[in-house]
């Protein structure tokens, strides 16, 4: 199995709190690997040194390696914007920006594109199509997205992001604010992305990441502890905290 | 009385007092509105008549004989000023809490924040006063000159450029006076919009002033809209700074940008003492219609801005 993305002793800072310590984890290309843990343990953090999303706020550094495809993503020198491209990221809330359903789609493309009316009108079907959105949309691709229900908002923000064409997705807890129906729908659409994207997934349910994932990796206190696929993480741990954590005594 | 009853009574008198003044502004024009009928809107001619004259009866008024009220020249003064104003203001403004809320670190956005709400705090005759003695003779011998110069093709910014005092003055003066409420309203709700929104627009690859401009701007739209109305009704009645650098017209509609105006709100000062000169009253009567006309357009713009203020859900008091 390839490894899409590939860190090595990766540490990271919150100005001088130490929130990752020398975490060393391969993501296998078109696999879903969940990253688990009890809260504060690191893994959004990790997500969010993907896309360098620490970027935003002064004070946030992170060193060690990250390669994808021969670039250190938290390097210097990367072009950040063009990285973000190559690597969407969706967020524990749906966030749709204060604009119609079609252009929420485009706004993401015409960062990196300039495509003609059709080209992006198919480009808005087919992702909203490939985030299972598009029977429940395409009579309202002009309102407002802020009036679709929390389950659809969160699927627009999936499509958003695939419009893109990015290469890893970084899902940040992405049911934890749904309801159970939607909860299922997106899952099943993780498991229908992973033949095209690699995916990145923090979640604090374990059924989930038993359902969708093909590697888990725990994290505990700013370390990665153990990591495993899927079968065996959840079967046969083999540190004793992960297992505690997996069976509910904390967390 | 009870504590409660006291407080409903502290707070009744704010509605009964906007009714009373109302009220009174009606009441007392109201031979003025009789004598003056629809033409005070659509004319333009402040005539007290022949103040040496006998009094003549016209519609049940007493009037001065050749007597004539049409104040269209100061609505197109008041909206045209008000306008200008706006034009520059709303730009300057978005863009100056653009620059408090995203760009400066929070040590300086606190500074600058600061003389932002204290230039809201300097008294309109301040401004007034630097208008007439700085901007009127900067504006009148170099820059209009030579906007009319270069400019001049297009239509109102040729013609005579005339002396400082006028219509584009007191729009730059009026504007200076909304900034501070436009930047600091409008910087207070880019703050306000979550983190997360920037964080999506960048995680689709948006740079800085792209998540700002294209996503989180467009979010606080309503709250701009709001404060660009509440902005207005204050530019509509500023009185003393216009009054000062705005020329003082009479009965003549503005022909370019540069002219001599006036204001209902500067008008009703300048013209009171004349005013008083008419036994009949009717003069008098009349600037109190002028005030009437203003406070309607004021107040139906203070309406307008609290209830979309009321539905992009901000309290009109925070602003």
């Amino acid at each position: 199995m390839t490894a899409k993305i590939a860190i090595r002793n990766l540490d990271f800072f919150y100005g001088s709190h130490q929130a990752l310590r020398g975490v060393t984890l391969d993501f296998p290309e078109r696999q879903v690997t969940a990253l688990i843990g009890p809260s504060g343990c690191g893994k959004s953090t990790l997500l969010r040194c993907l896309n360098r999303m620490y970027d935003l706020y002064p004070g946030q550094r992170a060193t060690g390696e990250a390669m994808m495809d021969g670039m250190n993503i938290i390097g210097p020198g990367v072009d950040v914007d063009l990285l973000r491209s190559r690597i969407g990221m969706v967020f524990q809330r749906p966030t749709p920006f204060p604009m119609s359903v079609r252009e929420n789609i485009a706004f993401g493309v015409r960062l990196h594109e300039r495509p003609s009316r059709a080209e992006m009108e198919e480009r808005v079907e087919w992702a909203l199509t490939r985030a299972a959105l598009w029977d429940e949309v395409k009579d309202r691709l002009a309102a407002p997205a802020t009036g679709l229900s929390g389950g659809q908002q969160q699927r627009l923000c999936i499509a958003r992001t695939i419009a893109v064409k990015p290469e890893v997705i970084l899902l940040d807890e992405p049911t934890s604010a749904l309801d159970p129906i939607s909860t299922l729908k997106v899952e099943e659409l993780i498991d229908e992305l992973k033949r095209d994207f690699t995916i990145a997934m923090v979640t604090h349910n374990m059924q989930q990441a038993a359902r969708v994932a093909d590697q888990v990796a725990f994290f505990y206190l700013g370390e990665m502890v153990e990591v495993a696929d899927a079968g065996t993480m959840f079967t046969a741990p083999r540190e004793k905290r992960t297992q505690d954590y997996i069976t509910g005594r904390f967390g | 009385m009870s504590f409660r009853r006291v407080l409903a009574v502290f707070a009744g008198v704010l509605p009964a007092s906007l009714i009373a003044v109302l009220l009174f502004l009606a009441v007392y024009s109201w031979p003025a509105v009789r004598f003056n009928g629809i033409g005070f809107v659509t004319s333009t001619s402040w005539n007290l008549g022949n103040t040496y004259g006998s009094p003549i009866l016209r519609n049940g008024v007493q009037v001065l004989p050749g007597a004539h009220y049409g104040i269209l020249f100061l609505i197109a003064g008041t909206l045209l000023s008000t306008v200008i104003a706006l034009l520059i203001a709303v730009p300057v403004g978005v863009g100056a809490a653009i620059f408090l809320a995203e760009a400066v670190p929070g040590w300086m956005r606190q500074w600058l924040s600061f003389f932002v709400e204290l230039l809201a705090a300097v008294p309109s005759v301040v401004f007034g006063l630097w208008g007439y003695a700085v901007l009127v003779p900067l504006l009148g011998h170099f820059i209009y000159p030579a906007m009319g110069h270069v400019l001049g093709f297009i239509p109102f910014l040729g013609g005579s450029t005339g002396s400082g005092y006028g219509l584009l003055t007191a729009g730059i003066v009026l504007s200076l006076m909304i900034v501070p409420l436009i930047a600091a309203t409008l910087r207070d709700a880019i703050l306000a919009e979550p983190m997360v929104v920037r964080e999506s627009a960048a995680a689709l690859g948006a740079t800085r002033f792209e998540a700002v401009w294209k996503v989180v701007l467009p979010g606080v739209r309503k709250i701009l809209i709001g404060v660009t109305i509440l902005a207005t009704g204050r530019a509509l009645g500023e009185t003393m700074a216009v009054l000062m650098v705005s020329g003082n017209a009479l009965n003549y509609l503005p022909p370019n940008i540069y002219s001599p105006i006036s204001t209902m709100a500067a008008f009703i000062v300048s013209q009171l003492d004349s005013a008083l000169q008419d036994p009949t009253g009717l003069a008098v009567r009349s600037l109190a219609e002028v005030a009437l006309v203003l406070s309607v357009i004021s107040i139906g713009v203070n309406t307008l801005a609290r209830l979309v203020l009321y539905r992009s859900g901000l309290k009109a008091g925070q602003v």
